[in-house]
C-alpha cells in the first residue's frame, strides 16, 4: 500500500504540473485552452527529437523544447484565441479553434515517417518510442521493500519547486500582479494601462511552456513517447484535475492533481481496476454540480 | 539486376505452389495477356491503427510490384487500390462499400483492426467477393464472421495468425521449458483485441497446471502503469501474462522490472513488432510470444522479402509487412489457377474464392495453407525480445 | 474531386457506392439536430454521446434477448435515453456555458468507462454484435426519419416552446422575469435532445453491425459539436449542412488522406475566425452576422467572466 501511495504522489505531480498551465489559460483569458495536450505531446516530441535524431545531450535539447513550446503558446494566442477576441465571440468559439490547433499538431507527428515532410522531427508514425537508454541517468533505490526511481524523485520536487515559483511570481511581482488584474476584471485592468494583449501571450507562453515541460517529464518518467500521450492519456484527466480544484486556480490545481492521482489509485487498490478509469470523470461530475467552485476554491472571484 | 533475381524467385515459388498444390482447380495454363487483376485493400493508415496499416501496404505494394516485374500472374498485371479508414468502423464500411460497387475489383485485403472487421467482413461475405484479413488475430474473425450466428462465412479468409493459436502455443512451449506454476494476467478492458487475447489466455492457463492469481484490468488510456504492476506483484507471480496494444506491453515490462520483477513475460500478437521490442528494451529481453513470422528465417522465400524490402524501403519489414506481402502472393496464386475470365466479375470472384481454399504455396511466413475453417494454417515461431529492439528465435511450432 | 463527377454524371452508381456513407451522413445530420435543439434554448451540453450509447446498447441488448420487433427495440431505447437525461439533467442544466459542457463531458466518459465497461450484459470491452443488423436496409428508416425529424424540429422553434427556447437564449434573466419557467424549458430541450441522440445511436447499430464502447467517447462528442459550429446553429439547417460537410469530407479530400485531420482542423479555424455563424447563417450564405449571435455574446460574457 505505500508503494501505492507513493505511485499515487507522482503520477499526481504530473497530473498537477499538466493542469498548472490549463488552469493559468482558463484563469486569466477565461477560455479552454483544448490544444495545451497537444504543446503538452509535443514538448516530449520535440525533445526525443533532439536527444534521438540530432544527437543533442538531454539538458539542452529539454530546454530548447521548452521555449518551442512557449511559442507554439504564442501561435495559439495569435492564431486561434486573438482574433476571436477582436470579435468578442463567446468562449465556445475558443473551444473550437484550439481544437483545430489540436487536430493538426497530432495529425503533423502522426504521419512523419522517414522521408515525409516533417521526418526531421519524428520518425516513427502512429508509434510509441522512449528516450535512448542511458540519456539521462536513472538510479533507482529499493527500500523496505519500496520502488523508488530517481527520474520520478526528481519530478516530484522539479514540480514542487516550479509551481512554488509560479505562485511566487503570480503573488508578488509585477507581472504577476498584472495577470491578476486580468484575469479579476479586463477592462478596469485597461483602464490601469495594462497592456492586456501582452498579459495574454504571456499567459499562453508561460502555459505552453510548463505543458512541455510536464510532456517532456512524462515521456522521460513513463518511457512513453507518441502522438497521442497528451490527447489520450493527461487531456480528459486534467479538466478533472481543474474542475476538482475549482477552475482558473493554481494551487487548486495542484492539490487536484494530487487528489486525483490519490483518488485514482485507492479506487484501483481497494475496487479494482474497472472502476478506476470512471472514477475520474465521476468526480469531476459530482464536483460541478455539488460544489462548481471547486473542492479548495472559496469564491469564484479569487481564483489566482 | 537485383530486381530480376527476385523476380526469378517469385515466379519459381508460385509455379511450385501450383504444382504442389493438393486439389488444384485449374490448370493455370490460361493466359491472361495483357488483362489486369484489380484488387482492393482497405488499411488503417491513419489514427490508432496507424501502428499497423502503414506496414501492410508497404508489404503488399511490394508484392505487387515484385510479381508485375517478374511476368504478372499469366501475364496479367496486379493493380491494388488501397484505401485510409482513419481507424473507424464506420467509415471502414463505407470505404468497403465504395470498393465492392465499383463492380471492378475481384478481392479485397483488410480491415487492419477487428472492430472494422466485424463490420466489413459480413458486408463482403453479403455481396460474394473474397476478402482476405492481414492483420486481424481476435476472435470470431473467421469462420464466423456472422457472429453470434454460427454458418460459416464462404468469402471471408485470414493469413495472420489468431490469437486462438498464438497465444496457447506460446504458453505451452514455455511450460514444457520452466513448468511455472502462478501468473497474473495483464489486460486492456476496453479494447477488443485485448479482452480477446486475455479470455484465451484465461481458458488456456489451467490446462498447463498455471494458477491464475489475478486478473488485472486497466484502460488503455492508462497514463502510469505503477499502480497496475504494484498490485500485480504484490501476488508475487512467477509470470506475468500481457495482452495490450501498443506500447503498453513494454510500458508494463520497464515499470515491472524497476520494481524488481524477475520472473517472465508471456504475450501474443501485442509483443511482435520491432517497435514494442524497442521501447522496452533491456526491460524486454526474454519476453516471449508465438508469432506469425520471423525476421531472421533464412528459407528463401523469407530472405527475398526481407532483403527486397530492405532495398525498396531501406528499413527492416515486421510481421504486418510479411502478412501483407503473403496476402498479395496468395491472391496471385489462387487467380493464377482460377480460370478468370475478366468478363464476368461475379463469376470471377466466385472461382477466385474457390481457388483460394486450395492455395498451398512458400511465403515469408513458411509453407502457407488454408484450414477448413480459412484460417491460416502455419508454422507459428516463438520468439523473444532480445533487449535491443529485435527477437531471437526459440521454436517454431508447425501446425497439427 | 472525382467525388463530385461520379455524384453528377452517375447518380445511380454513386448511391450504390456510397450508400453507408450516405447513411452515416443521414445518422450524423440528426445527431446535429440534436444538438441543435439544446444549443437554440442557449445551452452548451456536450452529453449526447452517452445518450447515443444508451439507445444502440438498447436496442442490441433486446435484440439479443427479447423477441420484441427491431422498431419497438429502436423506440425503447430512444425513451430510454430520455428518461436518463432527466436524471442527467436535474443537477446539471443549472450549470452553465464551458461549466456545463465540462460537467456533461464527465456524464459522458463515467457512462463509458464507469458503467458500460463493468456491466457484463454490455459485453464490456468486447462489445456486441447486433443479430438483427442489415447495413444496406438500415438506410431507408434513416432517410425517412431524417426530414420528418427535420421538419418536427423547425416547427417546434415556430411554436411558443420555441419562443420560450429563444427567449431563454437570448437573455435567461429577462426569460425569467417574463414569467417563463426557465428550467422546464431547458428540460425539455435537453429531454427532446436525448431522445434525438438515442434515436441517432440505435439507428446506427443497424447498419454498423457492432456496438462497442470506443465508438461513444470524447472523440464522437467533439465530432457532434463541430457538426453545428461548422453548420451554424440559427436554424435547424445549420448542423445538418455541416454533418452533410464534414461527414462527406473524407472522401471528398481522399488525395490528401493521409493529412485529412490537418485538413479538418484548419475548417474548423477558418469557420470559426471568418464565419462564427457557420455556413448556414441567417442570411443563407451571406457574410453577415446574425443579430441574436451579438445578444448571445453580450449575455455569455458576463456569465462567464466572473
Amino acid at each position: 500500500m505505500t508503494q501505492q501511495v507513493l505511485n499515487a504522489i507522482f503520477i499526481g505531480s504530473i497530473y498537477a504540473l499538466f493542469a498548472v498551465g490549463y488552469t493559468l489559460v482558463f484563469g486569466v483569458l477565461d477560455v479552454l485552452n483544448l490544444a495545451h495536450s497537444a504543446v503538452f505531446m509535443l514538448g516530449a516530441v520535440i525533445t526525443y527529437s533532439l536527444v534521438a535524431l540530432h544527437g543533442m545531450p538531454f539538458l539542452p535539447a529539454a530546454v530548447i523544447a521548452i521555449l518551442v513550446c512557449g511559442l507554439l503558446g504564442l501561435l495559439i494566442e495569435f492564431v486561434a484565441l486573438r482574433p476571436l477576441r477582436r470579435r468578442n465571440a463567446p468562449p465556445i468559439s475558443a473551444l473550437i479553434s484550439t481544437i483545430g490547433l489540436a487536430l493538426i499538431f497530432v495529425a503533423i507527428v502522426e504521419q512523419a515517417t522517414p522521408g515525409t515532410l516533417f521526418s526531421w522531427l519524428w520518425q516513427d508514425g502512429a508509434n510509441s518510442v522512449r528516450f535512448p537508454a542511458g540519456t539521462v541517468p536513472n538510479p533507482t533505490y529499493h527500500l523496505a521493500g519500496l520502488t523508488i526511481e530517481g527520474t520520478k524523485l526528481g519530478i516530484l520536487v522539479t514540480s514542487v519547486v516550479l509551481m512554488l515559483v509560479l505562485g511566487y511570481v503570480i503573488r508578488f511581482t509585477q507581472i504577476g500582479r498584472a495577470l491578476r488584474a486580468v484575469a479579476e476584471n479586463r477592462r478596469a485592468a485597461t483602464l490601469l494601462g495594462i497592456n492586456v494583449d501582452r498579459i495574454f501571450a504571456s499567459t499562453l507562453f508561460l502555459s505552453s511552456a510548463l505543458g512541455g515541460l510536464a510532456g517532456l517529464l512524462f515521456g522521460l518518467a513513463i518511457s512513453d513517447i507518441g502522438p497521442y500521450i497528451g490527447r489520450d492519456q493527461v487531456e480528459l484527466k486534467g479538466l478533472a484535475v481543474i474542475v476538482l480544484g475549482g477552475m482558473g486556480s493554481i494551487p487548486g490545481a495542484v492539490l487536484g492533481g494530487y487528489l486525483l492521482g490519490l483518488i485514482e489509485v485507492l479506487a484501483f487498490v481497494r475496487f479494482g481496476s474497472n472502476v478506476e478509469a470512471g472514477v475520474a470523470f465521476a468526480a469531476l461530475f459530482l464536483v460541478l454540480v455539488l460544489r462548481p467552485q471547486g473542492l479548495f476554491g472559496a469564491r469564484l472571484r479569487e481564483r489566482l | 539486376m537485383r530486381s530480376a533475381a527476385r523476380g526469378i524467385t517469385i515466379a519459381l515459388a508460385l509455379a511450385l505452389a501450383a504444382c504442389g498444390g493438393t486439389t488444384s482447380t485449374g490448370g493455370g495454363t490460361a493466359s491472361y495477356q495483357g488483362k489486369t487483376i484489380q484488387l482492393g485493400a482497405i488499411l488503417s493508415l491513419t489514427g490508432a491503427g496507424g501502428v499497423y496499416g502503414p506496414s501492410s501496404k508497404k508489404g503488399a505494394d511490394l508484392a505487387v510490384e515484385t510479381i508485375n516485374n517478374s511476368g504478372g500472374v499469366n501475364g496479367a498485371k496486379l493493380a491494388l487500390d488501397t484505401r485510409d479508414d482513419g481507424s473507424d468502423k464506420a467509415q471502414s464500411a463505407q470505404v468497403a462499400q465504395t470498393l465492392i460497387q465499383q463492380g471492378n475489383l475481384l478481392a479485397l485485403l483488410g480491415p487492419t483492426l477487428s472492430n472494422s472487421a466485424v463490420a466489413v467482413h459480413p458486408l463482403a461475405e453479403s455481396f460474394k467477393i473474397p476478402i482476405l484479413a492481414v492483420s486481424t488475430t481476435g476472435i470470431h474473425i473467421v469462420p464466423d464472421c456472422n457472429f453470434p450466428k454460427t454458418d460459416p462465412c464462404r468469402y471471408v479468409f485470414r493469413d495472420s495468425l489468431g490469437e486462438e493459436t498464438a497465444i496457447p502455443t506460446n504458453i505451452k512451449i514455455y511450460a514444457a521449458k520452466a513448468h511455472p506454476k502462478t501468473g497474473v494476467l495483464m489486460v486492456a478492458n476496453d479494447d477488443k483485441f485485448s479482452k480477446d487475447g486475455g479470455t484465451i489466455v484465461t481458458k488456456t492457463v489451467d490446462q498447463y497446471g498455471i494458477t491464475l492469481l489475478d486478473t488485472i484490468q486497466f484502460s488503455k488510456t492508462t497514463a502510469d502503469f505503477a499502480t497496475p504492476v504494484t498490485q500485480a506483484l504484490s501476488k508475487k507471480p512467477e509470470v506475468i501474462f500481457i495482452t495490450s496494444l501498443g506500447g503498453i506491453p513494454a510500458k508494463i515490462m520497464i515499470e515491472a522490472r524497476k520494481q524488481g520483477f524477475t520472473g517472465q513475460f508471456l504475450g501474443g500478437n501485442g509483443f511482435n513488432t520491432a517497435v514494442v521490442s524497442k521501447q522496452a528494451g533491456t526491460a524486454g529481453q526474454g519476453a516471449e510470444s508465438g508469432s506469425a513470422w520471423y525476421l531472421d528465417n533464412t528459407f528463401p522465400s523469407n530472405a527475398e522479402f526481407v532483403k527486397a524490402y530492405r532495398a525498396k524501403y531501406s528499413s527492416d519489414p515486421d510481421q504486418f509487412a510479411a502478412q501483407g506481402y503473403a496476402a498479395i502472393l496468395i491472391l496471385a496464386d489462387a487467380a493464377k489457377r482460377a480460370n478468370l475470365t475478366f468478363s464476368d466479375v461475379a463469376g470471377d470472384r466466385s472461382k477466385l474464392r474457390d481457388a483460394m481454399e486450395t492455395v498451398n504455396i512458400q511465403t515469408p511466413l513458411g509453407p502457407f495453407q488454408f484450414t477448413s475453417a480459412h484460417d491460416v494454417k502455419q508454422t507459428v515461431w516463438v520468439i523473444l525480445m532480445d533487449g535491443k529492439g529485435g527477437f531471437n528465435l526459440l521454436a517454431s511450432v508447425n501446425p497439427s | 474531386m472525382d467525388f463530385f463527377v461520379e455524384l453528377f454524371t452517375n447518380p445511380v452508381g454513386f448511391y450504390n457506392q456510397h450508400e453507408l456513407l450516405i447513411a452515416q451522413i443521414g445518422i450524423n445530420a440528426i445527431l446535429a439536430i440534436a444538438i441543435f435543439v439544446t444549443f437554440y434554448s442557449g445551452q452548451l451540453t456536450l452529453a449526447n454521446a452517452g445518450f447515443m450509447a444508451i439507445g444502440a446498447y438498447t436496442t442490441v441488448i433486446m435484440s439479443l434477448y427479447l423477441p420484441t420487433p427491431l422498431p419497438l427495440n429502436m423506440l425503447v431505447g430512444a425513451l430510454l435515453a430520455g428518461m436518463v437525461s432527466v436524471v442527467v439533467g436535474l443537477p446539471v442544466l443549472r450549470l452553465r456555458g464551458v461549466f456545463l459542457a465540462i460537467a456533461t463531458i464527465g456524464f459522458v466518459e463515467a457512462l463509458r468507462l464507469g458503467v458500460i465497461l463493468n456491466v457484463p450484459i454490455t459485453g464490456e470491452g468486447q462489445g456486441l454484435k447486433n443479430p438483427s443488423a442489415d447495413p444496406l436496409g438500415g438506410i431507408v428508416p434513416i432517410l425517412i426519419s431524417l426530414p420528418i425529424l427535420a421538419y418536427i424540429v423547425w416547427r417546434l422553434t415556430r411554436t411558443r416552446l420555441g419562443q420560450a427556447w429563444s427567449a431563454i437564449r437570448e437573455d435567461e434573466l429577462a426569460a425569467s422575469s417574463n414569467g417563463i419557467n426557465v428550467p422546464l424549458y431547458k428540460m425539455i430541450a435537453f429531454i427532446i435532445s436525448a431522445v434525438l441522440a438515442g434515436y441517432a445511436g440505435a439507428l446506427e447499430t443497424h447498419i454498423n453491425f457492432f456496438v462497442d464502447p470506443t465508438e461513444y467517447g470524447i472523440t464522437r462528442t467533439i465530432q457532434i459539436l463541430t457538426f453545428a459550429v461548422v453548420g451554424g446553429t440559427t436554424n435547424v439547417f445549420g448542423p445538418i449542412v455541416g454533418a452533410v460537410f464534414l461527414t462527406a469530407l473524407p472522401e471528398i479530400v481522399r488525395q490528401f488522406a493521409a493529412y485529412r485531420d490537418v485538413v479538418n482542423g484548419i475548417i474548423l479555424i477558418l469557420v470559426i475566425i471568418f464565419r462564427p455563424q457557420g455556413i448556414v447563417g441567417r442570411g443563407g450564405l451571406a457574410i453577415i452576422r446574425p443579430r441574436w449571435w451579438t445578444r448571445w455574446r453580450a449575455r455569455e460574457r458576463p456569465a462567464t467572466a466572473h
